[in-house]
């Protein structure tokens, strides 16, 4: 099974959800969730679905000056934003449960 | 944050948006509207190229045509149809196989992707663009009519071909380092300059390899390849003294006659022209290209005067007392003129 496949569906819950702590700048959130084990997904993605949420009015965006370097454009999430993660939480939740009890009714068949 | 930097991340950004090219317009607005501002962030955190970080811009459109598709704010509308849509899809269809080989024919030569195997190359891409344009820059002003070779010569000469060489070699990085003529008209200038260099090579490497499996006919006569004994019809030998030797024989180091010419004149007034009665050079001595400032040896008396004493005279001589000469070396006598003064070779 190809873990792309899989990102697709959950990329935006994974943005909303490496975005619940801290407001971050794309190249930030790509790390973070790297950093959490999904190596796989790339930056276009990242980037297009910051777009997306962002056009959609899930995210709120500012613009940090940089000494060093060019000018950083910071997503956060804002309140329809956080009721989405919530949402899109549960649904993957039951999602992976339901998933989680089918493999393992095979396996102790 | 440098200039070079930018118009790296301009490049890169046309050629995404150039990939989206079928995206209706609004959608591809709104995926495009930051990335200039995100390539930016994401150049500044190291110095690797992009297209070495993120891949190419083509797949990285890819990558961001799929996060489109499901876009939550609504892009409802569908593409519009107009007279470029075929051309559009044909496009899209090619980026879509190319990216597919891109991929598949990267694991043959232990890349992930062809496309960073080629980046790779890139360099050598310039340093044999400006070998290209040296050739072509003295293909098109070299008017000496000589074969050129594999250095750009002009006028013959290996020295400006070397000078040429390296000039253009050293633009051509250049260029490749955008650290000249990039942005707006003059990248259609390049692109247009480098399709026209191809085609040039293409041409120059087809006749370069006919020419090495047929070198052609390039003894003195016909070859026309600059041969500096082409056209030769006729041979002139002058003494010393300046005066024109008739009947003159060439021999080569083996003592091989050596035959070159054509054995009929013509006479330049009535455009007459007759089979040469000389057995040697001259054929037609009338043509003689310098006059000769001594009187022509045909005048026997002329020629035997410069020379030694006359034996021939001695008989008749008042002064003749002694006969000697006369009779002791007739093979010493200087040849005389009207007989045709053929030297041997020495075997």
């Amino acid at each position: 099974m190809d873990t792309t496949q899989l990102l697709k569906g959950v990329l935006d819950l994974a943005v909303l959800a490496a975005l619940r702590d801290e407001d971050g700048y794309g190249y930030d959130i790509l790390r973070r969730l790297r950093a959490a084990g999904l190596e796989d997904v790339g930056d276009a993605s990242v980037y297009g679905t910051l777009r997306r949420l962002f056009a959609g009015g899930f995210l709120n965006s500012y613009v940090v000056p940089s000494d060093e370097g060019p000018h950083r454009k910071y997503y956060g999430l804002n309140a329809a934003g956080r009721a989405e993660l919530q949402r899109s939480g549960k649904v993957w939740h039951g999602f992976a449960s339901t998933m989680d009890d089918l493999l393992r009714e095979r396996e102790t068949a | 944050m440098n200039s070079t930097a930018q118009d790296e991340i301009t490049e890169y950004v046309e050629r995404v948006r150039a990939a989206l090219a079928d995206l209706p317009e609004a959608t591809r607005a709104e995926l495009l509207e930051d990335l200039p501002e995100h390539l930016a962030e994401i150049r500044a955190e190291d110095t690797v190229t992009l297209t070495d970080r993120l891949g190419t811009p083509e797949a990285y459109a890819a990558e961001l045509r799929a996060t489109a598709a499901g876009f939550v704010g609504g892009f409802p509308d569908p593409p519009k149809r107009n007279g470029f849509q075929p051309f559009l899809d044909a496009r899209a269809d090619v980026v879509r196989v190319l990216g597919h080989a891109d991929v598949k024919v990267g694991p043959l030569i232990g890349y992930p992707r062809a496309s960073e195997f080629l980046s790779l190359l890139r360099p050598a891409w310039w340093v044999l663009r400006g070998y290209l344009g040296a050739m072509a820059i003295a293909y098109l002003f070299d008017d000496s009519g000589n074969q050129p070779g594999l250095l750009p010569r002009v006028g013959g000469s290996t020295l400006v071909a070397l000078l040429l060489l390296g000039l253009c070699v050293v633009a051509s990085i250049l260029v490749g380092q955008r650290r000249l003529a990039t942005g707006g008209w003059r990248r259609y200038a390049l692109n247009i300059g480098t399709v026209f260099l191809v085609l040039f090579a293409i041409g120059g490497f087809f006749s370069a390899d006919s020419d090495v499996r047929d070198p052609g006919y390039s003894d003195a006569g016909y070859s026309g390849g600059g041969n500096p004994y082409d056209y030769i019809t006729d041979v002139f030998v002058y003494d010393s003294q300046g005066r024109l030797v008739p009947g003159a024989r060439l021999f080569d180091q083996d003592g091989a006659p050596i035959q070159m010419g054509n054995a009929y004149c013509t006479d330049p007034n009535t455009g007459e022209s007759w089979h040469t009665r000389n057995m040697g050079y001259p054929y037609c001595p009338e043509a003689a290209p310098f006059g000769s400032p001594a009187p022509t040896p045909t005048d026997p008396a002329d020629a035997a005067e410069s020379a030694v004493p006359v034996p021939d005279d001695g008989p008749s001589a008042e002064a003749g007392v002694e006969p000697v000469p006369t009779a002791t070396s007739p093979s010493l006598a200087p040849p005389k003129p009207t007989t045709a003064p053929t030297t041997a070779p020495a075997r």
